[in-house]
């Protein structure tokens, strides 16, 4: 293996082994006298060192790795994971200036963020829970950054994923976080499913799940593949489906403020600064597919806008600080995705590292705004009024239907509700009803 | 007509009496502690917290498993269960229950070793899976019989559902509140932000009610929810009709076929739901004026008319979904019967706590056998006597009374410290429980300086402005609506670097506002992450990974300015201040002020030429309820104003030539100096240092360093509780470590506040000087022997009892249940309308303590203890009807210290009752660390005499 290989593996491979070591901890536990006992702060303290070292292990071993590697595209192997007459599952990253840059960025703001962790989640119980979710989460990222082919993404999008719904449901014992959680995960299945049907279409049209080709060889490499204009552009839509289901575009964007649930600090890592913006990543990285696909780049700019427009606006009707931030995160979010469709890829790279880490650094300190707007109400010397065009543009009518639709977040709920988990769960509720009547001819009496 | 008006002035009245169910909480930027059951005042504090755990579904005491830890670990004290269980039945106590023994043996068993609570599906699976049985199946058995031989049991009486939505949920499982309080919330807290959002809402000036009207009469307003299909139609009746909010309210009831008479449990009952939201609609109500929102008409009957409309389209909804067709009128009837039956209770769940009876008093079954129907049911009517709580209230009794008879035995035996004669300086601090470790470092540094207690604004009761506030801000006890208004300026000859300054601080202000909100916008948002968005890391990493850093480098740059208040009444007759009725306070005012505060701490005779007042606030990060770690005495602001007019008026020379000629002559050469002690990071801030004249300027140095020494040796001493830092922890590091708390964001815990407080101290300083009581103590200064009429005592008492009841019962609460009283974990928590906290998303506002500000707590009443004659002190007492109201209830314990003698009385039903002290006070020789270093937990009183190398 070349020292660039080596590199790459201990970057993706550190979290992952973290994530092992943590979450072996948590089932060796219950049966382990000494590590049973819930609020030592030794158990924590070790928790947050081996933490920040593996992380720390990982940024080091990605920078590294961008100053090896320059600008030059790699594919790196590391064997097969699984293998078959039709091909298999390979181990495989692809590396290049952007998706190592990303995966550095990740890997720090990671580590950050649990130097942070550390110290507000102490005497929490579920603090080691909370570390074995974020190691999930760092895995899940880097192998999206990282992913050289869409079984390798797959699995990085499915970890982050599930480690964010777990995340949001982290304070189990209240109901709401639950039912949040449970929505948040729901949208991402959506939003996977697309990612999968797209995955299947591309291996059965182009023979390969290689990322490769799509991600940087360019508008002449797709069309080498074999992909016409057609299936390039099905593919890139069902892309762009699962791209909004992550990024919570429209007309998933309703998940968003409901995912505001769990520690503050897992709301800032998530929902302001990495997960919402692994899909505009992935985005990024098709960015020869959407050129050779132009009706899919019409639809995701049109997208992009429509949610910036929307959450601009809703941005500004929220009264409680975590929705009023996940709303203006959301408006950079689709501003970004603009950015993509209109081919200014350096651009929206920029965008995402500066909006990354600014709005992580507003969600970690949300719980300061009343300090904030005290100091700077002291500082100016009256409390600012901000001059709002908009607001004295509008009729008192219009505005007050304005205000009732952004306060509403756009009844984006109750439409989803109406036109997919209503017909959803009516269609669930009928197949339990065979089920049931099923079961009652064969095995009568037994309910 | 005539006949609706008294009609809605009724229902105005149910209201208006409902509202103190509700939690009275105000906006979080101003915390002030207070009692959270302090509508039940009226009852016992044993029967108020039952009958709030009725009414709110609340906690009363701790978990039974809690105590039951507390009695392995001698924290309870068997013998102090014994001896309550024997006062409190008195006669009762040798009468035998059900030959079972006498009733005192039934009850110290059942109270010591408990009857575990199983009953249905749960008690089955015990019965078959686990060995509860184990060798006792005879008696099992017996048991079995023996209720079977009592024959049916006494039905229990469950309380009915009250609201629609309860018996939809009894009945259907169907929750409509889950329905309507998410935009129900939203629309709440949209009305009363007082900031937070860009755009406020449409007509807000109309009241909640109007405004809602206004916002939900469109079509649109259908799209809220599955179930809001007809809230357009019912909100555009209600508009069309002209309807005021109480004639909503009268018309939703009247729709509901809610009667007249049931009209208080139905509200009360619609308030509860959401109470916390509810409760900060009726603060604002009440005190429109401790909001900055100026255009908002807030009321409680404005949330119910909005709170009603949006059930009634929930219900609508409801309704078709079980396919009823009448009108809503009709629901109730029709749910009452289809309401299932109460499950009666089995054999087996009447014989599970008769056999542990019988284990526990050592019967076996032929002896149960012996039972008669009479028998069983005598034992099971006793059982009901001695259920969960009262086994509960119990064993919390006996809790409190380990603890408050600690405290008791180490005031009785605490040899007192002779009073120095002529003491090098004196420092008067705030009665907070967290000055009592700071005066006692500051004694053990330097015996020569002797300290005072006083309620923390010093007696100045004013709305102060500092240089660099945008508002004024009252600092005074809630209860005072301040008169005079103070204003703090710069000034000096460098009026140049003053105005360069504050145009600096005004630009920063810009442009910190402009980063707020420019973040949250589309175009300006896009521009500032992509061309600065990276250079957040700088303070995102210097902020959480160097806390300590960026604390040092924030406090350099604010101390170089030179301020002055502006206490005295300007001369000629000027324009009202912006609040308050009068600029400044006249001498005579002043000579008041300070009167009082020397005469009240016991001090007027014997002054040192030196004497700090020292005020005291708290600076934390990232903490919503930062305000909560302030000064109760000022009603939640920063102390060190009040200390520092308080210093400027016994300094200036017209106050004691006033004082003087009535007898209250202060030596010319002794000098007041005013501070501010930051409770958090441990900073003390002198005021008008340069104002010090050359003669006092030595003894102020050695002030200086002896406060210095003791802040050092109090944030070590407070380190010891912080369970991050090791046991280990060298003196040295804990005021970096403090600072740098308080200067994290990561931090949820910069300070411990006022948790484990437990007691209060009302008498001389020698009685306590020397005993260590781990910060839990207020400590209030009052000398016995200079007030014959106990005048001074009845206004002291009535200044601070208030304060520090308030402290312990709210502290109480919210660690005893951390839900329904306090707000749960601060790691969720969501800033509101900037009023309050939501956990996570969306839910009510959740009012009281987070955990992380209580987990140290100890749950006990506060026990005062006065230096003073009985008589004197009861008189006193019974002058001031909430205090009396305090003690004859036992929100609070009050006992009373002989001023000539070592005798103590603790004040029960029956009178003042001497105390025997029951253990033996320990001696530590050296300094406070010798007993504390290494140590985690509680430490009981000791007392601390100084090494013999002193």
């Amino acid at each position: 293996m070349t020292p660039l290989a080596w590199l790459v593996l201990v970057g993706v491979g550190s979290p992952a082994a973290l994530f092992a070591i943590l979450a072996a901890a948590s089932l060796i536990a219950p049966a382990a006298p000494p590590l049973r006992r819930p609020f030592t702060a030794r158990r924590e303290q070790w928790t947050a060192r081996i933490a920040g070292a593996f992380i720390a292990a990982s940024f080091v071993a990605l920078s590294l790795a961008i100053a090896v590697n320059g600008s030059a595209t790699r594919l790196l192997s590391y064997g097969d994971w699984s293998a078959s007459r039709e091909g298999g599952i390979a181990i495989e990253f692809l590396v290049d200036r952007l998706s190592l840059a990303f995966a550095a960025l990740s890997a720090a703001i990671c580590g950050v963020v649990s130097a942070f962790s550390n110290r507000y989640l102490h005497r929490e119980r579920g603090y080691n829970r909370y570390f074995v979710l974020l190691a999930m989460f760092v895995t899940g990222m880097l192998l999206v950054a990282l992913a050289g082919n869409v079984a390798v993404l797959f699995i990085g999008w499915e970890l982050v994923g599930l480690s964010s719904a777990l995340l949001v449901g982290f304070f189990h014992e209240r109901p709401a976080p639950v039912s949040n959680a449970l929505r948040v995960l729901s949208v991402y299945r959506i939003s996977d499913a697309a990612m999968l049907s797209a995955a299947v279409m591309l291996r059965s049209i182009a023979g390969t799940d290689s990322l490769a080709l799509l991600f940087s060889g360019g508008i002449g490499a797709v069309s080498t593949v074999g992909l016409t204009e057609t299936s390039a552009t099905i593919i890139a839509v069902l892309l762009i489906v699962a791209v909004a289901g992550k990024s919570a575009l429209l007309p998933f964007s309703s998940w968003l403020p409901r995912a505001m649930e769990g520690p503050t600090p897992s709301s800032a890592v998530y929902y302001g600064s990495l997960s919402i913006h692994a899909g505009c990543f992935l985005l990024l990285r098709s960015a020869p597919l959407l050129e050779h696909a132009a009706g899919a780049r019409i639809f995701a700019g049109a997208l992009g806008l429509a949610t910036a427009i929307f959450a601009a606006i809703a941005t500004r009707v929220q009264s409680d600080v975590k929705s009023s931030l996940a709303f203006a995160a959301l408006t950079q979010v689709g501003i970004i995705i603009v950015e993509i469709s209109l081919g200014w890829y350096t651009l929206a790279f920029i965008h995402i590292v500066g909006h990354a880490c600014f709005r992580l650094l507003q969600f970690l300190s949300a719980p300061n705004v009343l300090h904030d707007l005290h100091g700077m109400e002291d500082a100016i010397g009256d409390r600012p009024h901000a001059p709002s065009w908009t607001e004295r543009l509008l009729s008192e009518r219009v505005r007050r239907r304005v205000f009732l639709v952004a306060l509403e977040r756009g009844f984006l709920d109750s439409i989803l509700d109406r036109v997919i988990v209503g017909p959803f769960t009516s269609i669930a509720r009928r197949l339990s009803n065979i089920d049931r009547r099923l079961c009652n001819a064969v095995m009568p009496g037994d309910d | 007509m005539t006949q609706a008006e008294p009609r809605a002035q009724t229902l105005k009245n149910t209201i208006d009496a409902l509202a103190h169910l509700l939690p009275a909480q105000g906006p979080i930027s101003i915390f002030i502690h207070h009692n959270t059951l302090h509508a039940l005042e009226d009852l016992r504090f044993e029967d108020a917290v039952v009958r709030a755990a009725g009414q709110l579904g609340t906690e009363p005491f701790l978990p039974e498993a809690r105590y039951r830890d507390k009695l392995a670990t001698g924290r309870i004290r068997a013998a102090d269960v014994e001896t309550l269980l024997r006062e409190q039945l008195g006669a009762r106590a040798g009468h035998p229950v059900a030959a079972t023994g006498s009733r005192f043996e039934l009850w110290r068993a059942v109270a010591l070793i408990g009857i575990p609570d199983a009953a249905g599906r749960e008690l089955r699976w015990i019965l078959d899976e686990t060995d509860a049985l184990a060798g006792r199946r005879p008696l099992w058995h017996a048991c079995l019989q023996a209720v079977a031989r009592a024959g049916a049991p006494t039905p229990a009486e469950a309380p009915a559902p009250v609201r629609h939505r309860d018996w939809l949920n009894a009945v259907h499982g169907i929750d409509v509140d889950a329905w309507f309080h998410p935009p129900l919330i939203r629309f709440l807290a949209g009305y009363l932000d007082q900031g937070l959002a860009q755009w406020s809402i449409p007509g807000r000036a109309r009241g909640i009610h109007g405004c809602f009207l206004e916002l939900y009469s469109t079509a649109l307003a259908a799209q809220c929810g599955a179930w809001a299909r007809t809230l357009p139609r019912i909100v555009d009746e209600d508009r069309k009709a002209g309807r005021g909010a109480l004639d909503s309210i009268a018309h939703s009831l009247a729709a509901l076929d809610v009667a007249d008479a049931e009209w208080p449990a139905y509200l009360g009952a619609e308030l509860l739901a959401l109470r916390g939201w509810a409760g900060i609609v009726r603060q604002i109500e009440e005190r429109p004026d401790r909001v900055p929102a100026r255009d908002i008409m807030v009321t409680l009957r404005g949330y119910l008319a909005v709170r009603l409309l949006f059930e009634r389209a929930a219900l609508d909804e409801a309704r078709r979904a079980i396919g009823f067709t009448g009108p809503l009128a009709g629901l109730r009837p029709m749910l009452r019967a289809a309401r299932p039956e109460p499950p009666v209770r089995s054999a087996a769940d009447r014989a599970w706590p008769l056999f542990h009876v019988a284990k526990l008093r050592g019967l076996d079954a032929p002896q149960v056998d012996q039972w008669t129907a009479a028998q069983v049911a005598e034992l099971e009517s006793e059982l009901r006597d001695i259920d969960g709580f009262a086994r509960r209230r119990i064993l919390h009794q006996s809790f409190e009374r380990t603890i408050r008879y600690r405290f008791y035995d180490a005031l009785v035996q605490h040899a007192p410290r002779p009073e120095t004669p002529a003491p090098a300086f004196q420092a008067i601090f705030c009665l907070d429980e967290r000055e009592e470790s700071i005066r006692r470092h500051l004694e053990e540094v330097d015996p020569g300086c002797e300290t005072f207690g006083a309620a923390g604004f010093f007696n100045v009761a004013m709305y102060h402005q500092g240089a660099t506030d945008a508002h004024p801000r009252p600092l005074c006890p809630v209860a005072i609506r301040p008169d005079h208004y103070v204003a703090e300026i710069e000034e000096g000859a460098d009026r140049l670097a003053g105005r360069s300054r504050r145009l600096g601080r005004r630009a920063a202000g810009f442009l910190g506002y402009n980063v707020h909100l420019g973040s949250r916008r589309a175009v300006r948002g896009a521009l500032l992450m992509t061309l600065f968005g990276w250079l957040s890391l700088v303070p995102l990493i210097l902020r959480v990974v160097f806390p300590w850093l960026s604390s040092k480098w924030a406090g350099d740059h604010d101390s170089r300015r030179r301020t002055r208040l502006l206490l005295d009444r300007p001369g000629a007759p000027t324009a009202p201040p912006a609040i308050g009725s009068h600029s400044g306070f006249t001498v005579r005012e002043m000579a008041d002020i300070v009167r009082r505060v020397l005469e009240d701490v016991g001090a007027a005779h014997r002054l040192a030429p030196l004497v700090l007042v020292v005020g005291h606030g708290s600076i934390s990060l990232n903490n919503p309820h930062e305000s909560a770690h302030d000064c109760g005495a000022c009603g939640g602001g920063r102390g060190g104003p009040n200390a520092r007019a308080c210093a400027q008026m016994a300094n200036d020379p017209r106050v004691r030539d006033l004082l003087a000629a009535e007898g209250l002559g202060i030596d010319p050469r002794t000098w007041f100096v005013g501070a501010q002690r930051n409770t958090c990071n441990n900073n003390v801030t002198f005021f008008d240092e340069d104002r010090v004249p050359s003669h006092v300027a030595a003894l102020f140095a050695r002030a200086g360093e002896a406060l210095e020494v003791a802040r050092r040796r109090e944030a070590h001493e407070r380190c010891r509780r912080f369970d991050a830092v090791p046991r280990w922890y060298p003196p040295i590091a804990a005021l970096a470590h403090v600072q740098g708390r308080a200067a994290d964001l990561a931090q949820p815990r910069p300070e411990y506040g006022h948790a484990t407080n437990a007691f209060c101290f009302v008498g001389r300083r020698a009685r306590t000087r020397g005993l260590f009581l781990d910060r839990r103590a207020f400590l209030v200064s009052y000398d016995p022997d200079r007030d014959a009429d106990g005048a001074i005592l009845a206004r002291m008492m009535a200044a601070a009892v208030p304060v520090v009841a308030g402290i312990s019962l709210e502290y109480y609460f919210s660690y005893v249940d951390q839900t329904g009283y306090g707000c749960g974990t601060k790691l969720p928590h969501n800033v509101t309308a900037l009023l309050g906290v939501m956990d996570g998303a969306q839910s009510d506002l959740r009012t009281g303590l987070p955990w992380q500000m209580v987990e140290i707590h100890e749950p006990s009443r506060l026990a005062i203890v006065v230096e003073a004659p009985r008589e004197r002190l009861w008189r006193v007492v019974e002058q001031n009807p909430a205090i009396a109201r305090l003690v004859r209830n036992r929100w609070i314990w009050l006992a009373c210290l002989d001023p000539g003698t070592a005798t103590l009385w603790e004040r029960r039903d029956e009178g003042f009752v001497e105390h025997t002290a029951t253990g033996r006070l320990p001696i530590v020789t050296g300094d406070s660390s010798d007993w504390y270093q290494g140590k985690r937990g509680f430490l009981a009183p000791v007392s601390i005499v100084p090494g013999s190398a002193a």
